[in-house]
């Protein structure tokens, strides 16, 4: 059996703001963040980012703050359009997508679960996690049924009629994961899930994703900036700076072999032993 | 050589900021900055040059404050020179002398005709003038004794005014200087074309002021603005004109607003009038109740009970059709048009300014096109309300829509939902507070106007309210005015119950 990749991005650039095509030309030609931000007024968001993922996979995206991490996992459900690139979702072109189709593959294929958690105030915690299904049409008693099912996967079960706010923030990120859970998706996108939360509950839920997608198998795309956690949970990493992807390997190689002296100022950062630790429970 | 450079790098930029006679300025703000409390110093050229020394250096603010003190120096100096201050008074004095003598004159003549009585009264009275043209004339002396003081303190003032500009310059000055190294856009440094400026409007400002106050009698250009009259005659004709040929060209469209609204609310009338009053009263009582609970249904139950007992009953109805009408009408225009300026920050950019426009207009101004395209009674009465109430609808409308957290709108984008799965799902229910809110502004809004609309003959409360102004009624107005309160009250009431009981 050949390995069939689920995700597959090309050449993706993202430029926010004016004169895109100029600012585009520039980048390409290999002016930096600063060049392009002082020459064209323009921020470059991603520039040239190409990678795949497997199926089964937890790919994470390291970087820090602003090194485009977020904007690119937006692409991959096309919450954001790139400037130039292509990207493939499970055998589709999403830039070729329709409106239709493109909800479609939103609201049955791909998962998404939010740093804030997003969870909609005025909703139930049952309506929230059956929101994707509502989108899409579902029958009440199916939408409640699900909703109960996903609830008692991340541990809620008893919490279907309360409301987000009577919720703690671990709670309502395992609330975030069910919704994104509901409509059986086989990509799930997830925008550092973990870190709003204090650090005892996101070890606690780490280690929970971490089982659950063992059970599950969902190819999943993960964005945090936090080297332990992407090692802790990636089977593979790639490591983002300035819009850039400067290195994708497994968390073994990006802690033996740091392709830069970028890289190796995450990896330094890590203990020693509680490393070959992770990678040891690494399968 | 890098731990000096900080010191160096600041007292270049003060040179930069200076420009002319920089080295001074170095030294001053080295002093002025170095220090944490005040540090007194003298800038020469400030106080030799005063309001131009301030425009050169761009520090417009005190170029005003000290020209306006510096000019009340001077009409004080130049009166006290050149003014002739007992003037008035003397001329008084005249007046009063010569009417005296005309006295004097009658009082001869009637004594000469022998009516010593008459003449006794006329004299009596030329003495009184006498006396007041002499008190007038003491005056005016004293006045123009005042001159040489009002020289003096003239002088003084001026001298005060340019010593503080010596002393505040260069701590003002600093100050600029430290606004300046953030917003580089400031001006620095001395200017020549500032000074020419400045120059220009001290000649625009010291003589024809000084000129006003100083002689005795002074050109009609200086007291009056020449106003073009005919100008305006002339604008009014074309917006009449405008008017005119916008209804001739629009008749149909115009006189089927007009048709549409006398209709609505002929239909609401006949509603709310025609059916029995036991019947209307109990679902008013008993929607409040089930809108906002058992309180505001006894305020309501009140309320009914004071407008059925006073007699006010059927023009409370009619007062009721219309507001109704044009809240609705505000609502069905407002809410469309706030959930795009939500979402569109260019739309309320464009919006934005018409709702002030609309909000800032005194009331009554709308009644003038409406009358113009609807005619008068009830038609224009809805249309003038429903302009003045419309503002805050769209207002809050856009407000709530733009509070929506933009991540809780991308999770549902995410997810999967259309534009309008957005709209109902998630926007509009999360803006409901705000909306609500504008709703209930609109109504009252809509019901402060009622007064206004029965000026053009809308019927109902108000126009017994300007019955009552116009014939000086003011017990029936008054309680006219009490029922239009009521009205409000319940209102406000039960929209705000509707809100909070729903999200409880």
């Amino acid at each position: 059996m050949t390995e069939q990749p689920v995700i597959e991005l090309e050449g993706v650039w993202k430029i926010h703001g004016p004169n895109g095509a100029a600012a585009m030309a520039d980048a390409r030609a290999g002016a930096t963040k600063a060049d392009i931000l002082q020459r064209h007024g323009a921020v470059l968001g991603i520039a040239d980012a190409s990678f795949a993922v497997m199926r089964g996979e937890v790919f994470c995206i390291m970087g820090l703050s602003g090194s485009g991490k977020s904007t690119l996992l937006r692409h991959i459900n096309r919450l954001m359009e790139p400037t130039a690139g292509r990207i493939r979702v499970l055998g589709q072109e999403v830039l070729a997508l329709d409106s239709r189709s493109l909800r479609r593959l939103r609201a049955e294929r791909v998962g998404m679960v939010f740093q804030h958690m997003a969870l909609l105030p005025h909703r139930t915690v049952r309506d929230n996690v059956a929101y994707p299904l509502e989108v899409r049409g579902e029958a009440l008693s199916r939408r409640w049924a699900v909703s109960s099912e996903k609830l008692q996967l991340v541990g809620l079960s008893g919490y279907e009629e309360r409301f987000p706010h009577e919720l703690s923030g671990g709670m309502q990120q395992r609330v975030g994961l069910a919704r994104a859970l509901a409509s059986d998706p086989e990509v799930l996108l997830m925008d550092e899930p973990f870190s709003s939360l204090d650090p005892l509950i996101r070890r606690d839920l780490q280690d929970q994703f971490v089982a659950l997608s063992r059970q599950l198998g969902k190819t999943t795309l993960f964005v945090t900036h936090d080297m332990e956690e992407a090692i802790r949970i990636g089977s593979r990493v790639a490591i983002m700076k300035d819009g850039r992807v400067v290195q994708v390997g497994t968390p073994a190689e990006i802690v033996t072999q740091p392709v830069d002296d970028y890289v190796r100022s995450f990896v330094q950062g890590i203990a020693r032993d509680r490393l070959v630790a992770e990678l040891e429970r690494t399968p | 050589m890098t731990t000096g450079r900080p010191i160096e790098d600041s007292s270049q930029s003060v040179a930069r900021f200076a420009g002319r006679n920089a080295g001074y300025y170095q030294r001053v703000f080295a002093r002025i900055h170095g220090a944490a409390s005040f540090q007194p110093s003298f800038n020469a050229a400030a106080a030799l040059f005063g309001p131009l020394w301030a425009a050169a250096r761009g520090l417009w603010g005190s170029f005003w404050a000290m020209a306006v003190a510096e000019l009340y120096a001077l009409v004080m100096l130049g009166r006290g020179l050149y003014g002739d201050l007992g003037a008035q008074a003397r001329l008084q004095a005249v007046k009063l002398e010569t009417a005296a003598d005309a006295r004097a004159a009658d009082a001869a003549s009637a004594l000469q005709v022998g009516d010593a009585a008459t003449a006794e009264t006329f004299s009596r009275i030329a003495a009184n003038l006498h006396t007041a043209a002499e008190q007038a004339l003491a005056q005016a002396q004293l006045a123009a004794a005042s001159a040489p003081r009002l020289v003096v303190t003239g002088l003084v003032l001026w001298l005060v005014v340019r010593l503080v500009a010596g002393f505040v310059a260069n701590p003002l000055y600093a100050r600029r200087y430290v606004a300046w190294r953030t917003r580089p856009t400031l001006g620095a440094g001395f200017d020549w074309g500032r000074l020419g400026l400045a120059l220009l409007l001290l000649l625009l400002l010291y003589p024809p002021t000084v000129y006003r106050f100083t002689a005795t009698t002074v050109p009609a250009v200086l007291v009056h603005v020449p106003a073009a009259g005919a100008l305006a005659g002339t604008l009014a004709g074309w917006i009449d004109a405008g008017f005119a040929g916008l209804y001739a060209n629009g008749a149909g469209f115009f006189d089927g607003m007009r048709d549409v609204i006398r209709f609505v609310v002929h239909a609401l009338e006949t509603v709310l009038v025609s059916t029995p009053w036991m019947v209307t009263m109990t679902v008013f009582v008993v929607g409040a109740w089930h809108a906002a609970g058992r309180r505001v249904a006894l305020l309501t139950g009140g309320a009914v009970a004071y407008i059925a007992i006073i007699g006010l009953w059927d023009l409370s109805m009619q007062t009721v059709a219309l507001v109704v009408t044009a809240a609705a009408g505000c609502i069905a225009l407002g809410l469309p048009l706030g959930i795009w300026c939500g979402r569109s920050p260019r739309a309320f950019r464009l919006v934005r300014p018409v709702l002030d426009l609309m909000q800032t207009m005194p009331a009554m101004v709308y009644l003038i096109p409406a009358i113009a395209f609807l005619g008068t009674g009830t038609p224009p009465g809805v249309m003038a309300t429903l302009c003045f109430g419309l503002p805050p609808m769209v207002r809050l409308t856009a407000l709530g829509i733009q509070q929506v957290p933009p991540g809780v709108c991308e999770a549902a984008r995410a997810y999967g939902a259309s534009d309008w799965q957005l709209l109902y799902g998630v926007e509009l229910p999360l803006a409901r507070p705000s909306i609500l809110a504008g709703v209930s502004q609109t109504l009252l809004m809509c019901l402060s106007m009622v007064v206004v609309a029965a000026l053009v003959g809308a019927q109902g409360l108000g126009s017994v309210v300007l019955e009552s102004l116009q014939y000086a009624a003011s017990g029936r107005g008054i309680l006219a005015g009490v029922a239009i309160l009521l009205c409000a009250v319940v209102i406000d009431r039960v929209v705000q119950g509707l809100f909070a009981g729903k999200n409880a």
